[in-house]
């Protein structure tokens, strides 16, 4: 990545990251690189929202079920 | 390629959750520490639950254009009332949707949109924090692990549907839905010859009044058309014809403001129609940029039906037609304004755009409000400088006050006047006359009065209207404040105006002085003039001199109270010879006339002057009548001497001469009756009273109007209670037809006493040389039977001389006698007719002892 591509995508970041300050999306920097990095790959932007709001709901965290720790 | 992808997105959606849980550390489960082991069963539950929620079949609910979200979320923060996040959040977009190129970011509308619902979650979590989740947990307990590779086959699938668009999509075989599309596509640019976006263009040329390529203006349908040859569907066709309307409204207006323009230096078109189109072009250009921005989208290419759009903002025929719905409703209140305005100008063509402007939309009202404020400025600036300044400026007659040129002494009545046409509706009558009258008075204090002090008055004025005395300080929609302007100026100048006519120009005075001379209110002077004048009065008109009445005139001024009147008041009082013809005397043609000047004219013009005159010479008339009866009394009043020296007359002839001399007296009480009565009728129950009513009504006059009208009133019931109204012109007559009969009457009574005096200087003269023996001699003139000497034929034929006299003149006295009772009592009868209620008191004052209503009872 030349530094002319690295010094955009910075001041991209930056960018976003004042924007969702003033929607007071409480989000961190370095969550919004990741949600724009998958955002790039073409994730759907409603779904990415959805496993925010629901892993990131204060009361709601999941159910201790016994489930099989199997990641792919 | 594709699987280096997938990593990827597992890596970073882990590292997501991650992060996630660990911002949130949750209370219930005590071995969440802030470092998650990412393979505690936590952990390993929310990323399965993280990862079914993105292999959702979730598809964005709408079009992928940043520009359109960014739009959205301003307008949100915008009517939370955060415009200045709202600025900032513009702003900070502008900045972002510039970085293109290597490094930035490419789902750019997807960062927004995530961003912007984010957001909005948050937002009614905190207003509704036991809201039931979205998603039920129990997908996390769906332990298909099959699960995570559909996702990432969908997920691969997905990405590709952005990159390469339809076809892709149309290659796969299962998907019916898009090879309908397709299909749909085909039949659609099969049934169109010419593609949506070249017709779009087309209207808009053709709203400029241009012709396009396949939209022409057809001169038969008098309307922008599409061309026959060219093959479309009829609802196209159709919606084409519809949005040409605004194109054809557009020429209109267009057409009028260039044809006003060219017409312009040439013809007068008039500051109202400059302004009203001056207003148009204005809204025209607001038009304009609105074609310009459409003109600039509609280079976008239109998507067809499934086909993902370039960028949001292309144009289509239907989103041109919502583009349209308010510039048309705009252009066609311009083209009806346009078509009602051809032939108007000025205040009419105001007024006329006036009653447009009552309209309940309120889009039309507004649009119309910012229309008359152009248009209406420059009529009121000529309210403005008119009140203030009393200029007229309107080089083309477009004002509502017109002024002509007149001589000074009937600016005030005739210089100014309205003009209805020019009135637009919003200004009432009544504020137009005030208007008019306070120019006018500005306007008459500057011409007649010579007067400077007007302008601070305006001033003032101004200051209290709480507007400046500088230009465009009005517009339309502030009637209140103009009318508060006009009110202010318009009191102020009035009252300075009368200030200066009655301080500077002695209004009142001058009134007084007319009633003293004109009115013969002055009695000693009156008495004095008839005195001296009466002798040249008598011969000819044409033989006297009027220099040589003016200076009667001068001395009745001298020896009578009048010397001590003001000598501006006495320079202006002179002599007038009316035109006379043959046999007239001077008493005919003699009269007094007040000499007004500028600025008093205005009030004593000379239709009033004229009928001042008339009074003049009605109460001139009646004066001489009575100075007449005055004059007979004194030469009767020693008729005790010469009937004592008539005791040595004959029996027959002093009877006669006694009841001669009885029947005169008798007759002259009747005249004076009626003549006493008659002035003292018109000197306190007309003049007096009047004259008391007039300065009553001067004390309250407001303005020059209330004045002149006052004035007016106090002649006219002046005029109609003397009788010499038109009403009662035959009453008037017989009144004159009485005045001459005891003008006559005198000269009968002259004769008579001269007769008389005659007869005496006879009788001492016969009885001259025998004074010694007068006793005898009255006896023997007694008998007339001695012996006859020349001195008692003498005798004789004189006594028979004098009673033929006296015969005669009883008999025309008896004959002038029938003569005034026959028409003094003509004139009774008629004077019950009159609609004057004073006249009553004149009836009431002649017949006081009923004697002439017992006389001659009313049948």
């Amino acid at each position: 990545m030349d530094p002319e591509a690295a010094k955009t995508a910075r001041e991209s970041l930056e960018l976003a990251f004042q924007m969702s300050n003033v929607l007071d999306t409480g989000l961190d920097r370095h969550m919004l690189s990741v949600l724009i990095a998958l955002c790039d790959l073409g994730l759907n932007p409603e779904a990415l929202a959805a496993v925010v709001k629901e892993l990131g709901r204060e009361d709601s965290c999941p159910p201790p079920t016994p489930t099989a720790p199997s990641a792919p | 390629m594709e699987e280096e992808d997938q990593q990827k997105i597992l890596d970073l959606v882990k590292e997501l959750v991650h992060r996630l849980l660990s911002q949130n550390p949750n209370p219930k489960t005590p071995n969440s520490n802030p470092n998650h082991n990412p393979n505690s069963s936590d952990f390993q539950n929310a990323l399965r639950y993280a990862i079914r929620i993105l292999s959702s079949r979730l598809t964005p609910s709408i079009a992928p254009d940043a520009a359109a979200i960014a739009e959205s979320i301003k307008r949100r923060l915008a009517t939370q009332g955060k415009s200045s996040q709202a600025l900032n959040f513009a702003d900070l977009f502008n900045k972002f949707s510039l970085k293109t190129g290597p490094g930035s970011i490419n789902n750019k509308w997807a960062v927004l949109y995530l961003l912007k619902i984010i957001s909005e979650d948050r937002k009614t979590a905190k207003n509704a924090p036991n809201t039931v989740s979205l998603l039920p947990n129990l997908a996390l307990n769906d332990p298909d692990l099959n699960n995570d590779s559909r996702v990432l086959h969908n997920l691969k699938r997905g990405d590709r549907d952005w990159d390469n668009g339809v076809l892709l999509v149309a290659k796969d075989p299962e998907n019916l839905r898009e090879i309908a599309f397709r299909e749909y596509v085909n039949l659609v640019r099969e049934e169109n010859e010419v593609s949506e976006e070249v017709l779009v263009r087309d209207v808009l040329y053709a709203c400029q009044g241009i012709d396009g390529k396949y939209v022409k203006f057809d001169v038969n349908a008098d309307g922008y058309v599409l061309l026959d040859t060219v093959k479309v569907p009829r609802t196209t066709r159709l919606i084409v014809r519809k949005l040409c309307e605004l194109g054809w409204l557009f020429r209109k207006v267009k057409g009028y403001i260039s044809e006003s323009m060219d017409r312009f230096p040439a013809e007068d078109v008039g500051t109202v129609g400059q302004a009203f189109c001056a207003a148009l072009q204005d809204e025209l250009s607001e038009y304009y940029k609105l074609l310009a921005v459409l003109e600039a989208q509609a280079m976008n290419p239109i998507p067809l039906v499934s086909e993902p759009a370039s960028s949001g903002n292309y144009l289509s025929l239907r989103r041109l037609s919502v583009w349209f719905a308010e510039p048309t409703v705009k252009m066609r209140l311009m083209a009806v304004l346009v078509d009602k305005c051809r032939v108007l100008r000025g205040g009419a063509m105001a007024g006329a755009i006036h009653l447009h402007a009552q309209h309940g939309d309120p889009l039309v009202h507004e649009f119309m409000r910012s229309l008359l404020q152009h248009v209406c400025s420059p009529l009121f600036e000529m309210v403005r400088s008119w009140v203030l300044e009393g200029e007229l400026e309107d080089i083309f007659a477009e004002f509502f006050v017109v002024g002509q040129p007149v001589k000074a002494e009937s600016l005030w009545r005739e210089g100014y006047r309205l003009h209805a046409g020019m009135l637009p509706a919003f200004i009432s009558q009544s504020l137009a006359q005030r208007i008019l009258r306070t120019g006018k008075s500005i306007n008459f204090l500057r011409v007649c009065c010579d007067d400077r002090g007007w302008a601070d008055a305006a001033t003032e004025a101004a200051a209290a209207a709480g507007t400046t005395t500088r230009r465009g300080s009005l517009g339309y929609g502030e009637t209140d404040a103009l009318e508060t302007l006009v009110f202010e100026a318009a009191k102020r100048i009035d009252k300075h105006l009368l200030d200066v006519m009655h301080t500077r120009y002695k209004f009142k005075e001058h009134c007084l002085a007319i009633k003293r001379y004109l009115l013969l209110g002055q009695g000693d002077f009156v008495q004095y003039l008839m005195d001296i004048v009466g002798p040249e009065l008598s011969e000819p008109a044409n033989t006297i001199s009027s220099f040589k009445l003016a200076g009667l005139l001068e001395s009745a001024i001298r020896s009578s109270n009048a010397q001590y009147d003001d000598r501006d008041i006495l320079d202006r009082l002179r002599v007038k010879m009316m035109p006379h013809g043959t046999g007239d005397r001077g008493w005919d043609v003699f009269s007094l006339e007040y000499d007004a000047r500028v600025p008093l004219d205005t009030v004593f013009t000379e239709s009033v002057m004229g009928r001042y005159l008339r009074i003049f010479n009605f109460l001139w008339k009646l004066r001489r009548v009575e100075h007449v009866l005055i004059g007979a009394w004194k030469m009767m009043k020693p008729n005790c001497i010469t009937s004592n020296s008539f005791t040595k007359l004959q029996g027959t002839v002093k009877l006669q001469l006694l009841s001669t001399l009885r029947r005169c007296q008798v007759l002259w009480n009747e005249m004076n009756h009626f003549v006493t009565n008659l002035q003292y009728y018109i000197m306190f129950e007309v003049l007096e009273v009047s004259w008391s009513n007039f300065s009553n009504e001067m004390e309250v006059a407001r303005d020059l109007d209330d004045l002149l009208a006052a004035h007016e009133h106090y002649l006219h019931s002046i005029v109609e209670k003397s009788l010499l109204g038109e009403r009662s012109q035959h009453l008037y007559k017989s009144l004159f037809v009485l005045f001459d009969l005891i003008l006559r009457f005198r000269s009968h009574a002259d004769r008579l006493y001269e007769g008389i005096h005659e007869l005496q200087a006879r009788t001492v003269a016969c009885s001259l040389p025998s004074q010694d023996k007068k006793k005898s001699r009255r006896q023997t003139s007694d008998k007339s039977s001695e012996p006859g000497s020349w001195v008692s034929d003498g005798r004789k034929a004189l006594t028979q001389r004098a009673g033929e006299f006296l015969r005669n003149m009883a008999q025309e006295l008896d004959a002038v006698s029938k003569e005034y009772t026959t028409l003094l009592e003509g004139f009774l009868s008629q004077l019950p007719m009159q609609q004057h209620v004073d006249l009553k008191f004149l009836l009431f004052r002649l017949d006081f002892t009923k004697f002439y209503s017992q006389l001659h009872p009313v049948k």
